[in-house]
Parts: C-alpha cells; structure tokens; sequence
C-alpha cells in the first residue's frame, strides 16, 4: 500500500527500543543496589493506622508521630497496617512503602546527616490521610 | 446532519431513535456536558488547593470529606461519563458511514447500551462517593460511608455493561457488516482504532466486573475476599482492578489517535504516510497493553522479579506508541497544512503525547517509582494523557464533525482562542504538578503544609487551571451559539481543503 | 568525525562513567552505606537528560514541521496529492 522506502522509520524504532532498554537496564540495576537490605540492619517496626504512626525499636522503645535515628547507622523498617492500605513515606530519604493489612513490607535506609524530615502517608485512607504525618529525628549517634 | 436547532426535531425522536447518528449525538451532549461538570469539579478542587489552610483561612471547602468526595467523582465522571461516551460517539456517528453500512450491527442494543449510562451516572453523583475512583479495599469495605459506595459500585457495573455492548456492536459492525467491496485492509484507521479499543474492553472489562461484585459481598459481609481476617487479601484487588485499568487506558487513548488519524492527513491534504504502521501499531499496543498492569503496584511489596516483568512489560509498550507519532509527523512532512482549529488540537495533542509518555517513562522505572508513587508527579503524568492527549484530540474532532453534525460552521477565532488558552493551561497545571510530586507532595489531599516551594507550585496549578476553565466557556458559548446561528457550511468540503474524501460523510437520518 | 565524538561524551557522561562508578561503590561496612537517595536522584537525572534530549528534538522536529509546511509559507506548494482522486 505504501510505494515508498521506510528505511527513517526502521531506525526511529530501533533507537526507541534501544533507549527503553538502556532504561529497563539502569533501572534494573538501581534496583538491585537499593533492594540489598545490609546485615546487621536495625530493625524498626512501622504500624500504620488511621490517621498516625507508631514506632517501635529493637529494644522495646515506642514512639508515636515521631521516629529518632541515629546518624550512619543502617535501619530496617517491617511495615504493618492495623485497618486499610497506608503507604509510609519518608520522602527526603526516598523511603516509600505501603503499609497493607494482612502483610509485613520491608524497606531499608541508612541516614546520612543530622536533621528532622517530614513522614507523610502516601496512600490514600480517608478522612484525615492529608494530615497523617510525622517526624523523623536523624541525631548523633549516643555513644 | 442532525442537530438543526432553526428547525428543531421533536425531543422524542431523538431520545428513541436508533439511528447511529441520533445515538452519536445522544453520546456526544451527554459526553460533553460531563466534560463540564467534572471539570467544574476540578475547579473546585484546585481553588480549595490554591492556599494551605492555615489558622481556618485558605479553606474553601468545608471539610476534608467533601474534598475526598469532589476528587472521586471528579476522577470517574471525566473517565466514565466524558471520555468513554465521547469515543462511542464518535464512533456511533462515524463508524458506520465509513464501512459504508446503514447503520450499527445491532441498533436497538446500541440504543440500550447508551441508555443505561444516565441511571448510572445519577448513581454515582447522587452516591458522591469518597474512595477515589480506583475503590481500593480495605478502606473501600470497611470504611467508607454507604449508601455512596454501594451507588459508585452499582453504578459502575452499569458502566462496564453498557461499554461491553458498545464493543460488541463495533466489533460486528466492523468486520460482519463492512461493505462487500470493502476489505479489512481499506478500512480507515479511525474504525481500525475503534475495531482493537473493542477487543480490549471485551477482554479486561468482565475483571473488574468480578472485583466490583467482590467488592459488594465483602461489603456486605458475606465474603472476605480482600479481608486478611477472613483469608483474603487487599492486594487481589489491586490486581483485578489494574488488570482491567491498564488495558482500559489504553481503551481511552486509541480512539483518541484515531481521531488523529482522520485530521491530521485531511488537514496536510496527503494521506496517511503508512496506513500498515498504523494498524500494527494499534494491534501491538492492544496486546502489550495487558503487560503492565502491576506498574501501578510497585509500592505494595512486590518482589524484584515481579516488578522486572511489569517494568519490561511496560517499557515494551512505548515503540507502539512512538510509530504513531512518527506517522504523524512523516504525514506532515511535505505537506500543506491548514491550520484550522482541529489541527490545532491534534498537533498539541500529539505534543504533549510525547512528554506523558516520556513521564510515564521515568515512573516505570522501579526505584524511581519510590519518588514519584502517589505523588503529584503521577496526577500531572496522567492527565497530561486524558487531557493533553485524550481531551485534545477529542476536543479537536468535535470541532471537526461539528459541520457535518449541525450544518454550520463554529468561529474559527474562538476555536483558535479555546485552544491556546487550553494548552498554556495545561501545560501550567501538569507541567508543574510534575515538580510538585519531585518535592514529595502526596495525592489526594486535602491541605498540605505550607512548605513555599509546595504553596508556589499549587498557584501555578490553580491559575493554569482557571485559565482552562475560561477556555471551556468559550468553547461552549461557540459551541451553543454556532449550533443555532452559525455560517452554513459546504458539508462537500467544510474546510476548504479539497480532496475527494474516500468515504461520503453524508449520514443519511431517516428523520431527515 | 565531530558527531562520533560528540555522541561518545554524551555516551561516557550517561552509561559508562555511573557503570564504573557503581562497580567501585563502597560496600556494606557500618558507616559506608549505599546512599538510597543518590541511587535514585542520580538515576532520575540521567533519565532526564535523555527524556529532554529526545524531547528537544520531537518538539523541534514538530515546531519546525509546522512553520514549514503551513499553507501561508510562501514556500508553500500543494502536495504530489491535490488534485487527483486521493
């Protein structure tokens, strides 16, 4: 039906491919790297209910609405809901993890600098999802 | 021709006619008139987002409940009631005449299939649900507030149903009902478009068919399929539901380009530069469209393999929709063009086809999804789609069939005024509402904190937005007035750019 | 020549400098962590300059296309189609 050469569009999609491949493989890879939880993680539990989150460390210590850290040491957040799909996000630190009922997600960081960072909720749960924040505390670490 | 308001034809015989063309105007004011509701809707909420509430002063609407409210039926009015009907009306109107048959396959059930949306859409506006249109449980079950979400579900299954009928009837009328001397290989690619859009709905929609009466008896109490307590799980829904709404997008797009495909080679005045292109292209994205879906789910705890596939499946997509815009471009090229408001909204359209898709790009790309997921970056990504390139291309061809639907010609001026100010607007608010989500502002809130970098980049989405919405007056003003007093048009060639068209546009209504 | 040359940079910046980078990256010592942040961010960015690379060159072509082949250039000539039975 067409009399005539397509030789330019035969190109055009061979760079597309190949650009979404070079995508899919850096993505990929990043992937990998961010995914590898390091030994020796602490570990801190994430409950999510409507509308606030509580913590609570390896030694039994519990927080509401705000989280402290300490600087340089790696962390493991298991992540729980007590009622509907949250999503615990700590944007500053590209942490970003639903918290779903029924299930226990896993996301890990390590901070780098001391300061406070906002924990927002990033999935919708009603009435008050806008205001369902927090407070993250990175200090120096106490000994 | 079938919308004369000098010598207006009994209501009744429109509201019970089956002629495709009466059927298509019934889709199309309806489809429009949603497009204005929702759009008031949208209004409302950027206005509300326009200034953090602070100390009670920012606050427009009355609580957070209403705003969840606006944004739910905001999302499924413009995709259930605006762009699906549009797509059927263009389709009703155009698809027949261009497989030169007398009407649809099936008249009566294309009458049923339009009929049902009114009961549905009273369902969902009078519900004014609040779970966002994706209903997603458990919040969906166990709380938020019935009788709404029983209305959305009910409405919905409504919806789907009557979209199933519509495809079917395209399906048949396409391939059963096309004219003898007429092979599958001649048809234009707007039916092409229409053909595959119809084997997609009929393959996703009975998914969430099943998620939506899940829903229900969960609601009820009667099951528990996305209840942990009960042995199910919330993220089932999550599949079901996506497993159809990816597809579905694609649902949304295809007739979009369609019409692109109608405007873009009469108003370069060649033909298409490769009609195979662009049926393969339609073929390829309709089966890789089913690839996708867990995209959307890449926050849910997915495992590396999981999201892998669902990134590849789709990356996988993007060349489909790449051979679309370079056939549109190599079309162009060596052309002459007539740039007439429908072309207008088709270039555009295609413009901002590239920098959704390109968005979409990065999003798909697994540890980026941890910035951008839930965030603005994904509300301007989409509707940089539904109305960068859906609403465009839409909004370009009814402009385009207005001639042929009313007789007259609409004013060029404000055609042309409607569509600059659209797109600055458009691009104001979803350009901007990218690098809102960078700056981690979440979806569907009602306030936020008043961070200034979040306050600035709000503004700008509201003025975009209001900028938009005195777009949409003018467009209805010429579109109303036009209909009434406009120039007689030369339904031979409305827009004087010559050319035997391959298929007669004169719709013969047996009323007339 | 100058083009082989430009687009091997332009290679160099995006693919293999970042691909060394990560095979010399620190590994899983207390107090030497993989940076999430700069994992990401640092990917984002590179996608980017892709995404606005390809994107200057789509808007262009289309700018240009559309100056160009306007009915009221004067360098405007009507199509090998005008005129016959298309």
């Amino acid at each position: 039906m067409s009399g005539h050469s397509n030789w330019p569009e035969w190109i055009y999609i061979a760079v597309v491919v190949a650009l979404m491949a070079w995508v899919g493989a850096e993505a990929w890879n990043a992937e990998r790297l961010v995914e590898h939880v390091p030994e020796g993680a602490e570990v801190i539990k994430v409950t999510a209910q409507q509308w606030f989150w509580t913590f609570e460390h390896e030694d039994g210590t519990k927080e509401i609405g705000e989280l402290h850290v300490e600087v340089g040491k790696a962390y493991k957040f298991e992540i729980e809901s007590k009622d509907v799909i949250h999503s615990f996000n700590i944007h500053d630190y590209v942490v970003l993890m639903d918290a779903v009922p029924g299930r226990v997600n896993t996301v890990w960081f390590a901070p780098t600098d001391v300061g406070e960072h906002a924990i927002q909720c990033r999935e919708y749960c009603g009435l008050l999802h806008y205001n369902m924040r927090g407070t993250l505390y990175v200090e120096e670490p106490s000994s | 021709m079938v919308l004369e308001f000098q010598k207006p034809r009994p209501i009744w015989q429109i509201m019970f006619s089956t002629h495709h063309t009466d059927i298509g105007l019934l889709y199309l004011i309806s489809s429009l008139a949603f497009l204005f509701l929702g759009g008031s809707l949208a209004l409302a909420i950027r206005a509300e987002l326009f200034f953090p509430n602070i100390e009670g002063t920012g606050q427009i609407i009355a609580d957070s409940m209403t705003f969840n409210r606006i944004f739910t039926v905001h999302g499924t009015t413009l995709i259930f009631l605006f762009i699906i009907p549009f797509a059927s009306a263009v389709g009703n109107y155009f698809v027949p005449i261009m497989v030169r048959y007398k009407d649809m396959a099936y008249p009566k059930l294309n009458a049923i299939a339009f009929w049902m949306i009114p009961p549905a859409a009273v369902l969902v506006w009078l519900g004014f649900a609040d779970f966002t249109w994706y209903a997603q449980p458990p919040y969906s079950i166990i709380s938020a507030p019935g009788p709404a979400a029983d209305m959305w579900i009910f409405g919905l299954k409504i919806l789907g149903i009557s979209s199933v009928l519509g495809a079917i009837n395209f399906v048949v009328t396409i391939l059963k009902c096309k004219h003898p001397d007429m092979s599958i290989g001649q048809v234009p690619l707007l039916a092409w478009s229409f053909l595959v859009t119809s084997c997609i709905i009929i393959v996703a929609i009975p998914t969430f068919a099943a998620a939506l009466l899940m829903l229900l008896t969960d609601r009820l109490g009667i099951s528990g399929f996305f209840n942990p307590a009960m042995g199910g799980d919330p993220i089932a829904y999550s599949h079901l539901f996506w497993f159809t709404f990816h597809p579905e997008v694609y649902v949304l797009v295809l007739p979009a380009i369609g019409m692109m495909y109608e405007i873009i080679p009469r108003f370069s005045r060649k033909p298409i530069y490769s009609y195979n292109s662009g049926i393969f292209a339609f073929v390829l994205l309709a089966i890789v469209a089913f690839s996708s879906w867990a995209h959307h789910m890449f926050a849910t705890g997915m495992s590396f393999t999981e999201k892998t596939v669902f990134m590849v499946g789709t990356l996988a997509a993007v060349p489909a929709s790449a051979m679309h815009v370079f056939n549109f471009i190599a079309t162009m090229w060596n052309g002459r063009i007539k740039f007439a408001t429908p072309m207008m909204w088709a270039v555009g359209g295609i413009a901002l086809f590239f920098a959704a898709g390109a968005g979409g790009v990065v999003n798909s790309a697994m540890p980026l999804d941890f910035s951008t997921h839930d965030s603005y970056w994904v509300v301007g990504h989409f509707h940089l789609f539904v109305m960068g390139t859906i609403a465009f291309a839409s909004i370009g061809f009814v402009y385009y069939m207005f001639p042929y639907v009313t007789g007259r010609m609409y004013n060029e001026t404000a055609g042309k005024a409607h569509f600059v100010l659209s797109f600055v607007g458009t691009v104001l608010v979803f350009f901007t509402q990218h690098v809102l989500g960078l700056f981690g502002m979440p979806r569907r809130v009602f306030d936020y904190p008043p961070i200034p970098e979040w306050i600035a980049m709000n503004q700008i989405a509201s003025v975009g937005a209001m900028i938009i919405g005195t777009s949409m007056v003018i467009f209805l003003i010429n579109m109303i007035y036009s209909s009434a007093k406009g120039e007689l048009a030369n339904i031979e060639d409305p827009f004087g750019l010559g050319g035997k068209y391959y298929y007669p546009f004169e719709a013969k209504n047996p009323h007339h | 020549m100058k083009r082989m040359i430009g687009l091997f940079l332009v290679l160099a910046v995006l693919v293999i400098i970042p691909a060394i980078d990560l095979a010399f990256a620190a590994g899983d010592e207390p107090g030497e962590y993989l940076d999430r942040r700069v994992i990401i961010w640092n990917l984002f960015f590179r996608l980017m300059a892709v995404a606005f690379t390809v994107g200057a060159v789509v808007s262009g072509t289309l700018i240009w296309l559309v100056w160009r082949f306007r009915e009221s250039n004067p360098k405007a000539k009507p199509t090998a189609y005008e005129g016959t039975d298309w």
